[in-house]
């Protein structure tokens, strides 16, 4: 039995590779078991993620699910035909999309004006309308789409897409994520946490334009007596004392292996700043994500080109860094559910904080697609859109909407995803899927992503705490329908 | 190494675990279920028919359930494979009527199988025989096992055991480690620190045969011992101080729990006894601290505030809260001291060990009565018992009270009543319902005499006419009318947010106690001053039972027209509960409060000469004088316990909770709730209710508690915590066992420490684990174990690998050698402190925070870049870092530290370039090496000999003249600060031999 086998048949899929997490050994026994083509259970058709997500809860109603029942209805006492339970006091009466809808693009998709940038990308997308959650608590809701779990504790998504595929530049984190700057979402890190998993597998969160983009990555600046030259010198010095260390303690690769760190580090150093730089941008590409506004501050009020400013331009660094070969992108749009809202938790106006963020995820995630399209990275680049649950078709007594963990939306396109295409209807208002007994789960996003990535869902395991866990729990069907 | 050495242990244990699959090609036998039919169901059917799903109410991955059928009935008939449902399924040809569907078909060959099986009628071993608890060697009755003969006179039984596995494998002990090599290893791995050149060198110069065993005497004696191994505790645990989830809240009383258990460490507590408060110290310990500041243990993990804060439990999000909050106290207490996986049988009984899914829901009943919450208790037993004795008296001068009021009631003919209720009537507000939104109310303080302060920002300077403030209503304590009206009071008005300058003071209410007011408003006239904000102080909070606050209503402000103008206004305080809709800052100025009292004051005072008249004709003038007289001594009483009220603590620990709103917890009765059995671990399907119990079906322990109907929920704990640290418990102490071997080898005797179930490792040394284990339960002194473990030759030979040896057993399962530590995230933090001359070794209370709160009021962003390294209050030990859940430190985080939203029983050990990065460049430890170079610079005229202070310091040891030299070269050229980080960064620095 060779490595490969060995590990593959061990029960524990890639799982024992958790413990040796070093840089080396970690690289050759993973190589040992992945494929000559990149995946590790079958062929990929992609290689690649980039995950917006959504936080607060983005309406599913007002901008890409369209219910022709809801503008008839409109201001009609909401009869759901049973009892419902809304977080707060969502059960006013049926309120119309806040955006007229109007098809586009060859499918004739229906959207939302306020997200009608997708309109020139909607071919590419794959629409998923019954997606249910499991509680309509922030929290859980958030936990749940990036985890795969509704209590910490268990590596986001990108952290085992970095495990499963290994880094494809070793200079770069091989799962970026790109926070929203005014603020975590719920659970903060814990959306990204590698938690059981080998900490290279963490989500690095970036934070482009600042001095600083990742934790130490420059030395802190009351270190003044730090300077390149010493820097460098510095580590010369430390290689020399540190080889002649381990030359007398034959036999531990942990000690090459720090040493080994250090020289990636100080790669690391260069081709973070590079990749995070947009000067060398053309103009036609800053215009293509609305970066070409001219605009310095912007007004204190949310408005849509100070969002687009900065969603797109996170999509702009996504994009780079995926050119770099880094494997998982995640952009976060959406702060802590606090006041004002700068996130999607609009329960007292839906209009005026969803307007802002909408056009600008829009404008971001259409300048994305379509420039990914452009550089022939789209074919094997998923992108994939969530949030951690819907809005109610009714409103809240006013111009609100309350959470609805009952039915969202989720889209994907690219890496295999056929596009124009809409998968699991809602019912006539958007409040639960048309068919109950049969709706879509994250899992099965899960698990549809993972397999487009080579990764068989049930196999990609980790045993911790004497449970073998995977992204997908015990649950999760790759959607056939979806992949082109 | 770690490649070759760790990994192939997981894989080899990993198939021994697994049965190898029987050849195909055997002569003729029956065919048999478990080890024929169940693997082909297993690789087409279970996924849809098994454990987990079950559909159409079929499972087919027990025989019993395969006879049983599913919802549309039989599925075999034995002995007639074709009239069976199964196989006509399977071998249909039709793609919409096949199982499974949309899958791989089976082969021919596996539906021959499967009707061979049939044909012989559906045979194979009885469920029932196969889950026998007894057949897993965890599960087997603890014996001291015999210690093998050595021919070596002076040899421990540890190394006995040791010895004679490797000569049974073919391997040669390694040789002892140097002195120098020893205490090093020995000070990590008892204190976590670095020893100091001079004790590294008294260490290597003391003659005394006896040196090494003073040493570890000395170091098990050291206060610093509890702070390091409390951190392996606190790791399995899933300690943190904040919540976790959504508007991640701080726990600021979180810290008890983390001192006691430094303490209990320290003192060697008997381990049973470590056990039994941790689960219920209230009730088998009362009146002690440690018995409360225990509890923290069941509140260590994470807790979903808005999903009990927001959610009542009426509704199913917030059952699915507290499920998971119950699931939490399960799976921490069952991990921690058993090793066993018991939260798998939340919606299927256990698939691997014998856990049933009652068993588990029988574990949440024990658990039902109570919730995280603040606990506050005297922190002296002398001021509580004496606390005790002042509430007894009380109590008795109360009910003297009572019984004479009763008596005057009774005198009076019910007059004394009715006036009575006409006075209760008249305090009530005047508007009824009162509104969800109560007020403002303050964060709860353990001193009356403490400021607090409320404040509205008008936005602009205006002339103001009066101000006036309206106290609360709340039933809480039966308080009503008033609730958290402080008894003394300011109004002050100033143009300057912070208060400091042109102050101007319209009401001062501080030198007395302001009489209750009810709901009466209360009036500040301005007399036309202009000022943008508005204060309200209290400097003597209201009391509730242990605490005090303040509460109130509304503030409003009015202009020269009688328009209050403070409506709507934002409102900031010193501090807030912020638990909306009922308790929130904004409330202040939302324009809702109770009404006034219905009755104006003069006819309220009618009303109570009335009264006041009866009770005299009822009971004459000397009742009325004793009645006076116990009033008093009421109040000198109240007066008295009021002196206490600073000797008072708050733990953050699982307990009852009594609360308001949506979070009411269990409440006055502590009645625990009802448990059910959940079906798939659905909240909205609750199935037969269960009583508390534990696991079922461990031989040699009753998981059934037995106890009478009038059991209180403390009983239940207590049964556990007897259930746990049952003698004939065979899991505690090797558990435990295994776990101190492993802190100080690296490695356990079981690799998989919370996992001694079927799905975890076997033992490589089974008679030892069971030695040391039986040690443990005889002593129950974990110190006792630290001395026979590190006293061992085995744990001294030397962490050198050696070629003939490391051929045969390369990752060094059965220690010949020591393993090479690498440090800790505390150890290495904790040493950068040390070696600058910097760490501060003040122990217990608080932790620090080297973090600044942003928007503390909604969701607090911790912010560990905006701390100074340079403040002094964040160089104490890492033990007594303030975690925080929802954004780890980012130094201690890139060296591993444990993730406290996870039980973590072995942490992962990753060298990465971030983690190289950490070491480089974070602030704490370019500002340490600053240090390093101010404090080595001292110790010598040139380079060479600082360079020479600065290796002995970090690494306990002269450089060799090559590296001084290469060292004195670099300071030269860069500065000493550059050299120390150098030295801060050496590999020799993390590792340790």
């Amino acid at each position: 039995m060779n490595r490969r086998d060995f590990l593959i048949h061990s029960g524990g899929g890639l799982g024992s590779i958790a413990l040796a997490s070093l840089l080396g050994a970690d690289r050759l026994l993973a190589d040992a078991a992945r494929r000559a083509d990149g995946g590790l259970h079958h062929k990929p058709k992609a290689k690649r993620v980039v995950q917006l997500f959504m936080a607060g809860g983005a309406s599913h109603v007002d901008l890409f699910d369209f219910k022709p029942e809801l503008v008839k209805q409109h201001g009609k006492e909401a009869d759901f035909g049973e009892k419902v339970e809304a977080f707060q006091n969502g059960l006013g009466p049926w309120l119309k999309p806040l955006w007229d809808f109007k098809p586009y693009g060859k499918c004739g998709k229906q959207l939302g004006e306020v997200v009608s940038p997708l309109g020139d990308v909607v071919d590419e997308i794959a629409f998923i309308h019954n997606m249910i959650g499991k509680t309509g608590v922030h929290s859980q809701g958030t936990l749940l789409q990036t985890t795969g779990f509704n209590r910490p504790g268990f590596p986001g998504m990108g952290c085992w897409a970095s495990y499963g595929l290994g880094s494809a530049n070793q200079n770069l984190p091989t799962f970026v994520v790109l926070p929203d700057h005014r603020g975590l979402a719920s659970n903060g890190t814990k959306n990204w946490d590698s938690a059981f998993l080998p900490a290279q597998h963490q989500g690095a969160a970036i934070y482009p334009g600042t001095k600083t983009p990742i934790e130490d990555l420059f030395p802190d600046d009351r270190a003044k007596f730090i300077t390149r030259d010493s820097d460098k010198a510095g580590i010369d010095l430390l290689t020399q004392l540190n080889r002649e260390h381990a030359t007398s303690r034959p036999g531990d690769e942990r000690l090459d292996a720090r040493i080994k760190s250090y020289e990636l580090a100080a790669k690391m150093q260069l081709a973070a700043p590079e990749a995070l730089d947009l000067s060398k941008e053309t103009k036609e590409t800053l215009k293509l994500y609305g970066l070409d506004h001219g605009k310095g501050t912007f007004d204190k009020e949310i408005n849509p080109v100070e969002e687009t400013d900065y969603f797109a331009r996170k999509c702009l660094v996504a994009r780079r860094l995926l050119e770099r070969g880094v494997r998982f992108v995640q952009i976060w749009s959406g702060n802590d559910n606090g006041f004002p809202r700068r996130n999607w938790d609009s329960h007292e106006d839906v209009k005026r904080d969803h307007g802002p963020l909408a056009y600008g995820m829009a404008r971001g995630a259409a300048a994305l697609i379509a420039d990914l399209k452009r550089l022939g990275l789209l074919e094997d680049t998923i992108i994939l859109w969530t949030t951690e649950f819907g809005r109610m078709p009714s409103s809240q007594g006013g111009k609100g909407r309350d959470h609805n963990p009952y039915c969202f939306t989720n889209w994907l396109a690219g890496g295999g995803i056929k596009g124009g295409y809409t998968h699991g209807p809602s019912d006539a208002f958007g409040y639960k899927p048309a068919d109950r007994k049969n709706p879509t789960e994250v899992y099965d996003v899960h698990a549809t992503i993972l397999h487009l990535l080579g990764i068989d869902h049930t196999k990609l395991t980790v045993r911790h705490n004497g449970i073998d866990r995977r992204l997908t729990d015990v649950h999760g069907h790759v959607i056939a329908e979806l992949i082109k | 190494m770690l490649f070759r050495c760790a990994v192939p242990v997981t894989l080899v244990f990993a198939l021994l675990a697994v049965p190898a699959p029987m050849p195909a090609a055997d002569p003729p036998k029956p065919v048999d279920f478990e080890r024929d039919v169940k693997p082909i169901f297993a690789k087409h059917c279970i996924s849809c028919h098994g454990a987990e799903k079950a559909k159409s109410g079929l499972r087919l991955d027990r025989r019993a359930n395969v006879l049983k059928g599913g919802d549309f009935g039989k599925v075999i008939v034995p002995g007639k494979s074709a009239d069976s449902r199964l196989i006509v399924v399977v071998a249909h040809d039709d793609p919409d009527v096949r199982m499974p569907p949309k899958k791989q078909r089976l082969t021919a060959a596996e539906i021959a199988t499967l009707q061979t099986w049939i044909d012989e009628g559906a045979k194979g071993p009885d469920d029932a025989i196969k889950v026998n608890p007894a057949d897993w060697w965890s599960f087997k009755p603890l014996k001291k096992p015999v210690v093998p003969v050595s021919r070596e006179p002076k040899v421990s039984a540890i190394d006995a055991f040791v010895q004679a596995k490797l000569k049974e494998k073919g391997l040669t002990p390694s040789p002892e480690a140097s002195r120098r090599t020893l205490i090093r290893r020995l000070y990590f791995d008892l204190i976590g620190l670095p020893p100091t050149p001079e004790e590294v060198e008294a260490f290597v110069a003391d003659k005394n045969p006896k040196a090494y065993e003073a040493l570890v005497d000395k170091l098990l004696a050291s206060p610093r011992y509890g702070e390091r191994w409390a951190r392996h505790w606190l790791d399995l645990v899933h300690f943190g101080e904040t919540h976790g989830y959504d508007k991640d809240q701080p726990r600021p009383n979180a810290w008890p729990y983390r001192d006691y258990v430094i303490r209990s460490l320290n003192e060697d507590k008997p381990y049973n006894r470590f056990i039994t408060e941790q689960i219920a110290g209230d009730v088998v310990y009362p009146g002690t601290v440690g018995g409360i500041e225990a509890l923290g243990f069941l509140a260590a993990g994470p807790w979903d505030f808005i999903g009990h804060a927001e959610v009542p439990e009426s509704k199913i999000d917030g059952k699915v809260a507290r499920h998971l909050d119950r699931d939490d106290f399960v799976a921490n207490t069952i991990g921690t001291f058993m090793g066993l996986t018991v939260h798998c049988a939340q919606c299927h009984n256990h698939k691997f060990d014998p856990i049933a899914q009652e068993d588990y829901y029988r574990l949440q009943a024990v658990f039902s009565a109570i919730d995280r919450t603040d606990k506050t208790y005297d922190a002296d037993p002398i001021i509580g018992a004496k606390r005790a004795e002042l509430e007894q008296k009380k109590k008795i001068t109360t009910r003297l009270i009572t019984a004479i009021e009763g008596d005057a009631r009774k005198r009076s003919n019910d007059e004394l009543t009715r006036i009575e209720q006409q006075l209760a009537e008249a305090a009530k507000p005047a508007n009824s319902p009162k509104p969800p939104e109560f007020g403002y109310h303050s964060q709860l303080g353990a001193k009356q005499d403490v400021e607090k302060w409320v404040q509205v920002d008008l936005g602009a300077s205006i002339k103001l006419d009066h101000v006036v403030i309206k106290p609360c209503h709340d039933d809480f304590n039966n308080i009503g009318a008033g609730f958290g009206f402080p008894l003394r009071f300011k109004i002050e008005l100033s143009d300057d947010v912070t208060f400091k300058t042109g102050v101007v003071l319209i009401a001062d209410e501080t030198r007395k106690d302001f009489p209750k007011p009810g709901t009466a408003a209360y009036t500040a006239k301005a007399d036309n001053k202009s000022a943008r904000y508005i204060r309200a102080t209290a400097t003597k909070l209201a009391p509730r039972q242990n605490d005090y606050m303040l509460a109130i209503a509304e503030l409003e402000a009015f202009d020269a027209d009688g328009k209050n103008i403070a409506k709507g206004k934002a409102a900031t305080a010193l501090d807030s509960i912020e638990a909306g809709p009922r308790w929130r800052k904004s409330n202040l100025t939302d324009g809702l409060a109770p009404g006034g009292p219905k009755l104006a004051a003069p006819e309220l005072a009618k009303l109570t000469e009335r009264r006041d008249a009866i009770v005299k004709a009822a009971i004459g003038e000397k009742g009325v004088a004793e009645l006076a007289e116990l009033r008093a001594e009421i109040t000198k009483t109240d007066a008295e316990l009021a002196k206490f009220a600073g000797s008072k603590r708050t733990a953050y620990v699982g307990t009852i909770h009594t609360g308001g709103g949506a979070f009411a917890g269990t409440g006055a009765t502590g009645k625990p709730r009802s448990i059910h059995i959940l079906p798939r671990g659905d909240v909205t399907k609750p199935g037969k209710e269960v009583a508390p119990g534990a696991i079922s079906s461990i031989p040699g322990i009753n998981g059934t508690f037995s106890l009478p109907p009038n059991h209180t929920e403390g009983d239940r704990r207590a049964a556990l915590a007897r259930w746990l640290t049952d003698a004939n418990n065979p899991l505690t102490w090797r558990v435990m066992a295994n776990r101190v071997w492993q802190y100080h080898f690296g490695r356990g005797i079981v690799d998989s420490p919370n996992d001694f179930g079927k799905m975890g490792q076997f033992p490589t040394h089974p008679e030892l684990l069971d030695y040391l284990a039986s040690e443990l339960r005889e002593h129950q002194s974990i110190k006792k174990l630290h001395k026979l473990i590190v006293t061992s030759t085995t744990y001294k030979q030397v962490s050198t690998s050696n070629e003939a040896n490391a051929k045969i057993d390369e990752d060094n399962r059965f220690v010949w050698r020591q393993n090479r530590r690498k440090l800790e995230a505390e150890a290495v933090r904790d040493s950068i402190l040390a070696v600058a001359g910097k760490l501060d070794l003040t122990a217990g209370g608080p932790s620090f925070r080297d973090f600044i709160v942003e928007k503390p009021e909604h969701s607090p962003h911790y912010q560990y870049h905006l701390h100074d390294p340079e403040d002094v209050k964040s160089h104490r030990r890492a033990i007594y870092r303030f975690v925080v859940r929802s954004k780890q430190q980012p130094f201690m985080a890139a060296l591993d530290c444990a993730d406290p939203s996870l039980a973590v029983e072995k942490r992962n050990e990753t060298l990465t370039p971030q983690q190289a990065l950490a070491m480089l460049n974070n602030k704490l430890a370019v500002t340490m090496a600053k240090h390093f170079a101010e404090r080595v610079e001292k110790f010598g005229t040139t380079d060479a000999e600082r360079m020479t202070t600065a290796v002995r310091l970090a690494l306990g040891r002269d450089p060799t003249a090559k590296e001084r030299d290469a060292l004195a070269v670099y300071a030269k050229e860069h500065g000493l600060a550059n050299a120390c980080r150098v030295v801060l960064n050496l590999n020799e620095f993390v590792f340790v031999d």
